[in-house]
């Protein structure tokens, strides 16, 4: 039995169906990839999953417990912890302040809270900007700090909504490094990314959409030689070079 | 010794004497006039504490929060006029309808986002004050529509009855009062519900995805806010003795109680004291002053103070006061601030 | 009751209702543009009334002439109103979702000018004889008030020329898109903060139209304002803040429920009334009759 069964699950907004009877089973441990051309329905099912609205149709299991419908911050204290592609810092707020958000999921104890958050923050290297105001970081550590306030409140799984998008080369290569080693304790991720090169290297599996429907999944290898998807993904251009 | 220590005893002995003159000024102000002036900073400088619950660390913006100064003040003194129950228990009946009618109200608008709450909470105290100004009488009970309520008079000072001839009871219990408002805020401001409510606040998606039940914390927000307002209604009515709907349930009064709380600092607890000390004068002086020279020219003076502030200073006068104290203390003990 | 009181009362409604949604209409434009609600509306109303007041009295002018002089000087206020304080608070706090600040900004505005008004002219209430004034005009046994069904045809001729200008000029399509998207619009080269000058300065105008409506058949005084402050906020979020239709159409249930209610029940109850439905209306349908349900 899969840790997360999406099963058939339907998104549609008035006639348009942006996501159309999409299937994805995760393994536990496993880091999962979910790839598509722009406007293929990737958030959207992403957040059908998070439970920032309910699918029309299909159903989403998690550890044998049907969680369709289910309210974001019920998704959360179940166990899967989600970040914003726009990053939602609270800005006016210290980096500390937004992590211990997260970290009083698992307890009601301020100090306690505080020093789970120091510890995030000490794991995703930001410990010595604990002081400053999250408006005031960088876009990399905006991006860092989204991933450490959703590993606060110590998920199951992660869903990472293209956390890399906007990054330079090395600034993905660390993330890349992190997203391994917040698997590597344990938690299962699903992913979308925009960055071929990073979606390709990390994941186990790959499930590839385009127009809201499934064009197959399989390891990054099989996706990378599928006909299909580097027509639909990378253009004709791309798959007659 | 470590360093800082100079800097730090001398905040402890402002803080201390700030403190001491607060608790004797009754002693050194022997004018009615300015007690009575004071201890209304202190209410307000309460109200808008109470308010800063859901309109500063919520993030929305009541704007009808008078509603619920009113509810206190009417249903503490009909309860003693009719059935003769003492206005110190009145006022906790009062509290408690104030927090259930502020959660009705609160669960249906606290999902809106800003425009429409403020427009709703706005409606909702205008047509309380329409349904006081319409109702004379229910049953046993005088309401006295748009004439409003006079307390009958207790001679003497009588504690029992929440009736004194003397300001100074007045002035402490509505500082007792401002110090546990004080007190509830900066408790809730440390702990999980505080964190949550201004996470919520700032960015309700991020915290729902937190695990925040962004909404529900947002209705305990409100009607803790209503019920402490409505205590500073009880209030109100015991300090005046006189009320009636155009004044306690007007739309100028919850306006004033947002403006005290956006200039002070919202959001922060100090915020409402400090605007609350600074307004207040301002408001009496200049209408003690000036309105007989020129009507109205006291309220074009407060519209300014708004504007000037919200360009120069939209997250209110805290900050620069707090960074004004911090260089004094500097200046005065030669010691820089430590940086944590 | 008889038939015929009853049609009268929604003649009545809806003329009354007609400026009311005219009043609105300004203050839902302003908001769907710049998402602040303009707390000075009513005062910009006021001061569209006084104008047209002292142009009556001192010239005896028609006071639909006055219309000539209000809305190019309200437009010209709104706009240095949105250009001189209201920008600089909106680019302070850009980053923020809800710029509250601004609310209060225009509630300085409101506070200045009816305290000004105040000063200037006193408390009273002030009526000047126009040449419409009293007039009626009688469609078989139906009584319509010339000032008001005049009112009536401004309404829909400026909600007319509103919509047509924003379907096909060059600004009025810069000012939806800069409604929908700001961030997206000024990409496009379009200039948001003047657009919002602009759209500032027709919410204004329109407030100054009303203000003419209202000369020949209503009191002026310095709070004048505010009684149509409430009533607009009310119809707008009744209708659903920013839609066009849906002031017009909450101006109208407004008017109806006041004139109709007003047969049965003491006109003090009727205000009452109107704070239920409008709350009702909230706990049903919280984005109003026209309004998508939108994150603003």
């Amino acid at each position: 039995m899969a840790l997360i069964e999406i099963k058939d699950i339907s998104k549609h907004f008035g006639g348009l169906k942006a996501v159309d009877q999409v299937s994805i089973s995760i393994e536990k441990g496993q880091i999962y990839g979910l790839i598509g051309p722009n406007g293929a329905g990737k958030s959207t099912l992403f957040n059908c999953v998070a439970g920032l609205y309910p699918p029309t149709s299909g159903k989403v299991i998690y550890d044998g417990e049907d969680i369709t419908g289910w309210k974001p911050w019920n998704v959360c204290r179940k166990g899967l912890a989600r970040t914003f592609q726009i990053v939602k810092p609270f800005q006016k707020r210290t980096v500390l302040y937004n992590v211990m958000v997260g970290s009083f999921l698992k307890t009601s104890n301020p100090s306690e809270a505080r020093d789970r958050a120091m510890e995030v923050l000490k794991r995703f290297n930001l410990a010595d900007k604990w002081n400053i105001l999250a408006g005031n970081l960088t876009i990399a550590d905006r991006k860092r700090l989204e991933i450490a306030r959703a590993m606060a409140t110590e998920p199951d799984v992660l869903l990472l909504d293209e956390s890399m998008a906007g990054l330079r080369p090395n600034e993905v290569d660390e993330t890349l490094d992190e997203i391994r080693k917040i698997r590597d304790s344990g938690v299962t991720i699903f992913m979308i990314e925009h960055i071929m090169r990073a979606i390709m290297t990390v994941s186990d599996r790959i499930t590839v959409i385009q127009f809201g429907k499934k064009i197959m999944d399989g390891t990054p290898q099989e996706v990378a030689n599928d006909e299909r998807v580097i027509k639909a993904y990378l253009g004709e251009s791309y798959g007659a070079a | 010794m470590n360093s800082g220590s100079r800097r730090k005893t001398i905040d402890t002995v402002l803080k201390v004497a700030l403190a001491v003159l607060v608790f004797t000024l009754p002693l050194w102000i022997k004018n009615p006039t300015y007690m009575q002036i004071l201890i209304f900073m202190l209410l307000y400088a309460y109200l808008t504490t109470s308010w800063n619950l859901v309109g500063g660390f919520a993030g929305v913006l009541p704007l009808g929060h008078s509603a619920y100064v009113g509810i206190g003040a009417y249903t503490s003194t009909i309860l003693w006029i009719t059935w003769g129950v003492s206005p110190w228990l009145g006022m906790w009946v009062g509290a408690f309808i104030a927090a259930v009618v502020g959660t009705i109200i609160g669960i249906p608008t606290l999902k809106l986002r800003g425009a429409y709450f403020a427009l709703s909470t706005m409606a909702f105290g205008e047509g309380v004050r329409v349904l006081a100004e319409n109702t004379v009488k229910v049953g046993p009970c005088v309401v006295g529509g748009p004439q409003g309520i006079c307390l009958p008079l207790v001679p003497g000072n009588n504690l029992a009855l929440f009736q004194f001839v003397s300001k100074t009871p007045y002035y402490y219990i509505i500082l007792i009062m401002l110090c546990i408002a004080l007190f509830i805020t900066w408790h809730i401001s440390r702990i999980r519900p505080g964190y949550y409510l201004a996470a919520g606040g700032e960015e309700p998606e991020a915290a729902e995805a937190l695990g925040v039940n962004v909404s529900k914390y947002k209705v305990w927000a409100m009607a803790l806010s209503c019920f402490m307002t409505a205590l500073g209604g009880t209030f109100l009515a015991q300090l005046t003795l006189y009320f009636y709907p155009k004044q306690i349930l007007g739309l100028d009064f919850s306006f004033e109680l947002a403006f005290i709380a956006l200039i002070g600092g919202r959001g922060t607890i100090a915020g409402p004291v400090i605007g609350a000390l600074l307004l207040r004068p301002v408001s009496e002086f200049t209408r003690i002053y000036l309105s007989s020279v020129l009507p109205g020219l006291h309220l074009v003076i407060f519209g300014a103070i708004l504007i000037l502030v919200m360009i120069y200073q939209p997250f209110g006068l805290v900050r620069p006061l707090s960074r004004f104290y911090d260089r004094m203390l500097d200046a005065l003990s030669g010691e820089k601030k430590k940086e944590r | 009751m008889d038939f015929d009181i009853i049609l009268q009362a929604i003649i009545n409604g809806l003329l009354t209702g007609s400026y009311y949604g005219l009043a609105a209409l300004g203050l839902t434009l302003i908001f769907g543009v710049i998402k602040v609600i303009n707390f000075a509306h009513g005062s910009l109303l006021m001061v569209g009334m006084f104008t047209a007041y002292w142009i009556v009295k001192l010239t005896g002018w028609n006071p639909y002439a006055a219309l000539l002089v209000v809305v190019p000087l309200l437009f010209l206020f709104g706009y240095g109103l949105q250009g001189f304080l209201i920008k600089p608070v909106l680019i302070a706090q850009r980053d923020v979702r809800e710029p509250t600040e601004v609310i209060i900004v225009t509630t300085g505005v409101w506070y200045i000018l009816d305290n000004l008004a105040l000063m200037l002219f006193g408390a009273e209430y002030r009526v000047v004889q126009t040449s419409v004034s009293g007039q009626i005009f009688m469609l078989g046994d139906y009584i319509f008030p010339k000032p008001q069904l005049y009112g009536f045809i401004i309404t829909a001729a400026t909600s007319f020329l509103l919509v047509w200008f924003l379907k096909y000029t060059k600004m009025g399509k810069a000012i939806r898109a800069a409604s929908l998207d700001r961030d997206a619009a000024s990409l496009m080269g379009i200039n948001q903060y003047r657009v919002y000058n602009i759209a500032f300065g027709i919410g204004a105008a329109i407030a100054g139209i009303v203000g003419c409506v209202l000369i020949p058949f209503y009191y002026v005084f310095p709070t004048v304002g505010v009684v149509f402050d409430v009533k607009c906020f009310i119809i707008v979020v009744l209708g659903g803040l920013g839609s066009i239709p849906g002031a017009l159409v909450g101006g109208a249930i407004i008017g109806l429920i006041e004139s109709i209610f007003a047969q049965f029940i003491a006109s003090t109850w009727t205000e009452l009334i109107v704070y239920v439905v409008f709350l009702a209306v909230l706990f049903i349908r919280p984005a109003g009759l026209f309004g998508e349900k939108r994150d603003w």
